[in-house]
């Protein structure tokens, strides 16, 4: 497999790879989690404003806007997670203000781990995610169909097996 | 294993007791008088206590010796071993990362010592057999390193095998001691396994490790602390800031004591096993690490090392992960001129492949984007995200392995071998973008060694990705087997004073 010389485009584009998306089940997975993160203490400065200080409102505001952010944020960044099967390696991609990108060789894989949470699984997805030998290699793919997820699994575990080497 | 194994093991329990005790002692100084009027009182209480404590302590590890037992056949090591939840593991051979022979200082006055076996699997995965006599610990490890060689599988070819005959060793015979036809081994390998002779590489003085030792930023720190804190003292007659900073200097003195034993009397050797390590002052270590083994290595040289050109060396090497806090296990060369880093380096990679290699190496360690021809160093545009290391980041590509530089006043070089590459990456935040940089990382197994270069000229970091993924995996279909003497047998019989035999491809 060849690669050409990339050019001045984009760096998280490589050439002659068409990535794969995840489900948009994950933006609804992503702002329930969220929602409950911020909505809890949302509601209890939304109390505390009225029975003690009407300044706790400023902390309201701020915990609204932040809510608003990430409910565009969420969606756009799901849309940036992208993964692509290669010949010899997979590359995961994701985040928009900071990128990355990761290739782990098939070969290197030590084992794959499918999960999906309660809330994932009402919504029907599942995570993949790949472990090397080293701690530092963050792959992983959220927001996958169970079919996909399975199927990636096993075509990964059969790809792993194929091109297994020591350390 | 050996009977007296309970009393060190007790030991060492109480050791840790007496440390944690006397901790809380030293920290709570002002107490010190009212807990000890208390202890005079109950005197006899503390006595029973201390006597019932020492019985448990003893008896579970008296236990715990009795139901532990091991074994060792041509593929696996097995352990037995627990008192309320049994254990038993098995340890594949071919996947053995390292092995160590560790002496306590109590076990050193029985003349015992507890071997490890290092295999990958994150930390507290090896398998620890201990204690016993010092030659069986020594044997026992040249049988398992013989057996993770595939001395037995070449046995099983019909072909005679011997491992390391120690009469053969010469200056330049690291290797070539593999040649088994002188000894003949029959099917049960009678003979045990020898302990594979080695050739001394370097060893670090103690002059040199004190005054390398004295000449780091944080004793420099804790002495200027000293001094003012004894200055404003002498002024101000408040004797009692001393006792505060107590902490603080038993920190700072406990650091450099653990680094001063735990790097005494430093000697790395060569031998057909791989890389013999052994240092330690009141505990001793001996580690062995076969080749092909090192997943990365790191030159490092401080600030204040810079006058004297010396350099320290530490290594990942999958099993022993960081869960050494003093990060004595990890260190290949602890202080020593530049010629004995190379040296080091040569160990672990005896070929770099690469032709001008002083010169790729001298650019590596002290070059900069002004004198740089190997390097591909951060453009200009990186000069505001990184003020001070922007002309040393950098990387460049040898045959068999990947260099990645950096740091401007802690210089910084590590060697990542093409066939230890787990996975790549590429990262880029914000201000990055703009300035079309990028951050390129290779990932290798836990351990002390930066394997990242930051803000590369984005072009150049993806096609270092891009490359280095073929290069990886080229590399990786070439590598050495599990059992590496079955390659180096033949080889060294054929090239018998060729010292990198097992690194030809």
């Amino acid at each position: 497999m060849t690669h050409p010389a990339p050019g001045p485009a984009d760096p998280f584009d490589p050439p002659g790879v068409t990535w794969d998306r995840v489900s948009p089940r994950l933006i609804p997975a992503r702002l329930v989690v969220v929602g409950i993160w911020l909505g809890l203490p949302l509601v209890v400065t939304v109390l505390l404003a009225v029975l003690v200080t009407p300044w706790l409102w400023i902390a309201t505001a701020a915990l609204v806007v932040l809510l608003a952010w990430v409910g565009v944020l969420v969606p756009r960044q799901v849309r940036a997670i992208g993964y692509a099967e290669r010949d010899d390696d997979l590359l995961i991609r994701s985040g928009i203000l900071f990128r990355e990108l990761v290739v782990v060789p098939y070969g290197r894989m030590q084992f794959v781990d499918v999960t999906a949470g309660p809330l994932d699984r009402r919504l029907n997805i599942a995570k993949v995610q790949l472990h090397t030998a080293s701690a530092s290699t963050d792959a992983e793919i959220p927001g996958l169909t169970p079919d996909e997820a399975e199927r990636l699994r096993d075509r990964l575990t059969a790809r792993g097996e194929a091109r297994l080497a020591g350390l | 294993m050996h009977p007296i194994t309970p009393v060190v093991r007790g030991w060492a329990v109480i050791a840790v007791l007496l440390f944690v005790v006397g901790q809380q002692l030293a920290e709570g100084v002002e107490y010190a008088d009212a807990v000890v009027d208390g202890v005079a009182q109950v005197w006899w209480i503390v006595v029973v206590l201390v006597v019932v404590l020492l019985a448990v302590i003893f008896g579970v590890s008296a236990l715990a010796w009795r139901m532990t037992s091991y074994a060792v056949d041509d593929d696996a090591a097995h352990l037995r071993r627990g008192i309320l939840f049994r254990q038993q593991r098995h340890a594949r051979l071919d996947r053995l990362q390292a092995v160590d022979v560790r002496q306590p200082l109590l076990a050193r006055l029985f003349g015992l010592a507890e071997l490890t076996l290092e295999v990958a699997g994150g930390s507290d995965s090896g398998v620890v057999i201990g204690f016993l006599r010092l030659d069986d610990a020594k044997q026992l490890r040249a049988e398992l390193l013989a057996r993770a060689a595939g001395v037995k599988a070449r046995r099983t070819d019909g072909r005679t095998v011997g491992v390391a005959d120690g009469g053969t060793a010469g200056p330049s015979a690291a290797y070539a001691t593999a040649d088994g036809d002188a000894a003949p081994v029959t099917a049960e390998l009678a003979e045990p396994a020898q302990e594979a002779p080695e050739n001394l590489v370097y060893e670090v003085p103690p002059g040199r490790l004190v005054v390398s030792l004295l000449r780091l930023p944080a004793v420099w720190i804790a002495l200027a602390v000293l001094v003012g804190l004894v200055v404003f003292v002498a002024a101000t007659q408040a004797v009692g800031v001393l006792f505060s900073m107590l902490p603080v200097a038993l920190g700072v003195g406990t650091f450099l004591f653990n680094r001063f034993a735990g790097e005494f009397g430093f000697r790395a050797a060569i031998s057909p096993d791989g890389i013999r390590l052994r240092h330690g002052l009141l505990e001793t270590r001996a580690q062995t690490i076969p080749p092909g083994r090192v997943q990365a290595l790191e030159l490092t040289q401080g600030l204040w090392w810079r006058g004297k050109d010396w350099w320290r060396i530490t290594v990942n090497v999958a099993g022993y992960g960081s869960e050494d806090q003093n990060g004595t296990q990890n260190v290949l060369l602890p202080v020593g001129p530049r010629s004995e880093a190379l040296a080091a380096l040569w160990l672990v990679l005896p070929d770099l492949g690469a032709d001008e290699l002083t010169e790729l190496l001298d650019e590596g360690l002290a070059g900069d984007s002004r004198t740089d021809r190997f390097f591909t160093t951060s453009p200009r545009r990186a000069r505001l995200l990184d003020p001070l290391s922007w002309r040393r980041n950098g990387f460049a590509v040898a045959d068999r392995a990947l260099l990645l530089r950096g740091g401007r006043l802690t210089r910084r070089l590590s060697v990542v071998p093409h066939e230890r590459t787990q996975s790549l990456g590429l990262e880029q935040g914000p201000w990055q973008r703009g300035r079309g940089l990028a951050t390129f990382a290779v990932h290798s197994t836990p351990g002390p060694v930066t394997t990242r270069s930051h803000h590369l000229d984005a072009p150049d970091a993806v096609h270092l990705l891009s490359e280095q993924a073929v290069r990886a995996r080229t590399a990786r279909a070439h590598q050495v087997p599990e059992r590496w003497m079955e390659r180096v047998a033949p080889l060294a019989r054929s090239r018998p004073t060729d010292g990198d035999a097992e690194e030809t491809p």
